[in-house]
Parts: structure tokens; C-alpha cells; sequence
């Protein structure tokens, strides 16, 4: 589904990525940890080109979306991103949020994405807080819609980059019950996170960057149990 | 005491009643006021042009031509003073032009324009850079997040500072005796040489002057209040 070769990207005199190449099947929960400053999120926010790399290339679906020629907004409507800082609009309620882009991307009616709106709303429990500001919710309340703004576009993949960092710790775990919750439902995932419990409960490979390079990839239980190189093993034993 | 009275009446009389004086100065505050408004618009209009020529970037990050164009704009109306902009527009560039406001609203909006660039371009800038990345990850174009998402919020964050650039202006038109218009401050200033009393008509003036940026003051406030809406919490 992405397949990514050779991936570079340099900011200023700064190696951040040192030659990544992946490649993510329909349905995998990708989780990748490691230390920061490691690149995992240069790495996840090269996917969907908010970040352009330096070298190397990226394909979604069989588009190579690192040629320039190819229309990346085409093609980050089917991947929907989360951020760290949620970074829900300001200005708009909670409904104008999830509807804006379905609407003026005329993927969907005014009507037809309200309703759709409301629905998603309803799952994550939010569904009293159209009406509202991104400035009258909780930090776990606005990750929760931002994951809701996301699935509005129907995305194929979704990429999550340390979704709950930001969040009071008894915050946390609403927004990764939501997470898992997608999980189940077949999405395919990309999540840069520290959370060890869920890469260990929903991820169906492990990734540990570090210096700009995949370490080490394997199952969860491998991962965790049986890690194979200095460097992971150290990083476990801090965080774990 | 009542001779003192008597006195200050006898001034006011002369300088605002005799004659239908005050006419005089509301027409004075007229040509002021057209000046400053229309010169307002008109800044508005140039400094939001400049304030997005400053922001675009070509593709490799390096600065356009029209940045380019635009800082020079800056650099020159800011670096030099308004009164003389005035005068090479009404002397040099429009010496042949019958109709001064005109000219007046030209120059003091093409001066207006170069500061509210800056007001602009600070405003979209003060707008964190999240909210464009959330727009763009969800297949909206940079000109859709900028109409829809950056653009609201950065009007938030401008209109105090344009308010202030407002009221500057609108006080910086009293130079407009330069080139023999007849606004608030000249009028005021005519009636003085004429009835031999300074004190009521320019205290009067700077009454008015102080009276309609009060009020100005006050509704901007009340707009201001409105647009902060979505940040009540």
C-alpha cells in the first residue's frame, strides 16, 4: 500500500533520515518507538509529504507521490493524518471541523457530511459537542475529534504522530480505546507513539528508529521478548 | 468670575457661532473624515496585496520576485515622511489634478498600505503553523486552508493593531494644509488667524478629533469582542 525506498531527508546540516525503506501492506498496524530525535516523525510526516524528502521515494498505491508532478492533495485525501498538538481549527465549531474538508473537497453534501459527522461523533462519545470550540474541549475530547476529522474523508491509511503526548496521562487512555477501536475495524496504521502497551497490544509489527534508520522490525512479541540489538535493548530497558 | 464667564462665552461665540462658524468645521471634519476613510480602504486593500507578495515562496524556499517588490514598497514609503510623500504627489506626480482629496486618499493609502503589509503578514504568521499542516493532511489546497482556516484567525489577530493604524492615519491627514486642503485641523487654524483667538478653535478641533476616535475606539471594540467568539472557554 506505501512503499517507501531510500529515504532521505537532510534540514539545514542536520542527517535526519538516513535511508529508510518500508513497505506497508492494506490492514498492518505499524508502530514505530524509539528515542527523540530518532526521525520517526520526519519519518511518518514524509508519508503524506508534509515533509518533502531530500531523496529517495515514496509510493501510495502504485503513484509515485514523490514525483512533483504528481496532485498530493488527490492523494492525502485517502490519508488521514493526527497530530501531536491536534491541531483542530480554531475559528470553526466541532461540526465545521470534521465537515469542512468532505464538503469543500465535494466529496460529500453539506447534509450528507453533517450527518456523517454525527455518526463518527457518536462513536468516540462526542456527539454533544458539535456545537462547540476546539477551545471549550479537553486535550483528550480534541484528539478524539481529530481523529473524527480525519475519518470523515474516508482515508485509507490513517498516520498518528504521538497522538497522546500531549495529553494529561488520564487522558490517555480515551484516545487510545478510540485508536484500538480503528484498529479492529481493519484500518491501516501508522503510529509513532511511546505508548510500549499499545504497540505491544495493537501494532502488528514494531519498527525502533534510531539515528535516522529502522533498527529493527518484528511482531510484538519478538519486539519486546526476544529484541536483538544493543541499542534496542537498551531503549526497552529504559522505557519498559 | 462672571466677567470671566462672560469672556469665555464671548470667545466660544466668536470662534464657533458667528458667521455659522461651525460650519467650517464640519466641513473640515467632512474632507478629513473622506480622506481617512477612503485612504483606510485603500491601504487595506494594498497592504493585504504586499503582506501575501512577502509571504510567497518559491518551491526550493528562496524568496520570490514579488517579495522582492514588495520589501522595496516597504522600504521606501516607511523611510520616508508622509508630508513629503503628500507633496511630490500633489506638486510633482499630480500637479495637473484639480481635485486634491483624491489625491490626498491616493497618498495616504499607498503610505497606509506599506504598514498594514506588516500588520497582515504578522497576523497570518502569529497563526500557528499546525492549523495549515491539519488543512493540507486533509487534501485541501494551501489557497482553501488560507480562505478557510488561516485567514479567519489571522483577522483576530489584526484588527487591534489596524484599529491603531486606523487612528494614526486619520490624525496624520491634518497634514493635508500642506497642499492647501481645507480639513479639520486648517479650518480650525484659519478661523484662529481670523478672529485673533487660537485657544477655542483649536482646543475645539482637538475635541473633535479626540470625540471621533472615541467612538471609532469603541466600535472596534465591540467588533473585536464579537470576533473572539470561538475562543470563549
Amino acid at each position: 500500500m506505501i512503499i517507501v525506498e531510500k529515504l532521505h531527508k537532510t534540514f539545514e546540516d542536520n542527517h535526519v533520515l538516513r535511508g529508510v525503506s518500508y513497505h506497508v501492506h492494506q490492514g498492518e498496524k505499524i508502530v514505530i518507538v524509539g528515542p527523540s530525535g530518532s526521525g520517526k516523525s520526519t519519518f511518518l510526516r514524509c508519508l503524506n509529504l508534509l515533509e518533502i524528502p531530500s531523496s529517495g521515494d515514496i509510493w501510495f498505491e502504485g503513484t509515485r507521490i514523490t514525483d512533483p508532478k504528481t496532485d498530493i492533495d488527490k492523494i492525502r485525501e485517502h490519508m488521514g493524518m493526527v497530530f501531536q498538538n491536534f491541531n483542530l481549527f480554531n475559528n470553526l465549531t466541532i461540526m465545521e471541523n470534521i465537515t469542512l474538508a468532505p464538503v469543500k473537497l465535494k466529496i460529500m453534501g453539506k447534509e450528507e457530511a453533517g450527518e456523517n459527522a454525527l455518526k463518527l461523533l457518536e462513536r468516540v462519545g462526542l456527539k454533544e459537542k458539535a456545537d462547540a470550540y476546539p477551545s471549550q474541549l479537553s486535550g483528550g475530547q480534541k484528539q478524539r475529534v481529530a481523529i473524527v476529522r480525519s475519518l470523515a474523508m474516508n482515508p485509507k491509511v490513517m498516520l498518528f504522530d504521538e497522538p497522546t503526548s500531549a495529553l494529561d496521562p488520564e487522558m490517555v487512555g480515551e484516545v487510545l480505546e478510540v485508536m484500538k477501536g480503528l484498529a479492529e475495524s481493519g484500518m491501516t496504521m501508522v503510529v509513532v507513539t511511546h505508548e510500549m502497551g499499545f504497540a505491544r497490544e495493537v501494532g502488528t509489527k514494531v519498527l525502533f528508529m534510531d539515528e535516522g534508520i529502522i533498527m529493527e522490525e518484528n511482531t510484538p512479541q519478538e519486539f519486546f521478548g526476544n529484541p536483538q540489538s544493543p541499542r534496542l535493548q537498551e531503549f526497552l530497558s529504559k522505557v519498559l | 468670575m462672571q466677567a470671566w464667564f462672560e469672556k469665555v462665552a464671548r470667545m466660544f461665540k466668536t470662534a464657533f457661532i458667528t458667521g455659522d462658524r461651525w460650519k467650517l468645521y464640519l466641513e473640515g471634519l467632512g474632507v478629513t473624515l473622506q480622506i481617512a476613510v477612503f485612504a483606510a480602504i485603500l491601504g487595506m486593500l494594498i497592504g493585504t496585496v504586499l503582506a501575501f507578495m512577502k509571504l510567497s515562496v518559491r518551491r526550493n524556499g528562496k524568496r520570490t520576485i514579488l517579495a522582492v517588490i514588495a520589501n522595496i514598497y516597504i522600504d521606501i514609503i516607511r523611510g520616508t515622511p508622509s508630508v513629503l510623500q503628500l507633496m511630490i504627489m500633489w506638486f510633482i506626480i499630480f500637479s495637473s489634478a484639480k481635485n486634491g482629496v483624491v489625491v490626498a486618499v491616493l497618498s495616504f493609502g499607498i503610505n497606509s498600505g506599506a504598514y498594514v503589509a506588516e500588520i497582515v503578514r504578522a497576523g497570518i504568521l502569529a497563526v500557528d503553523k499546525g492549523q495549515m499542516e491539519a488543512g493540507r493532511s486533509l487534501g485541501l489546497s494551501k489557497a482553501q486552508t488560507m480562505i478557510y482556516v488561516i485567514i479567519p484567525q489571522a483577522v483576530k489577530n489584526v484588527l487591534p493593531p489596524i484599529g491603531n493604524e486606523f487612528i494614526v492615519l486619520l490624525k496624520e491627514t491634518a497634514i493635508v494644509g500642506y497642499v492647501s486642503l481645507t480639513d479639520l485641523t486648517r479650518a480650525a487654524n484659519q478661523i484662529a488667524s481670523r478672529t485673533y483667538d487660537a485657544f477655542m478653535p483649536l482646543i475645539g478641533a482637538a475635541v473633535i478629533y479626540f470625540v471621533v476616535i472615541k467612538i471609532l475606539t469603541v466600535l472596534l471594540g465591540i467588533l473585536e469582542g464579537r470576533l473572539r467568539k470561538s475562543d470563549n472557554r
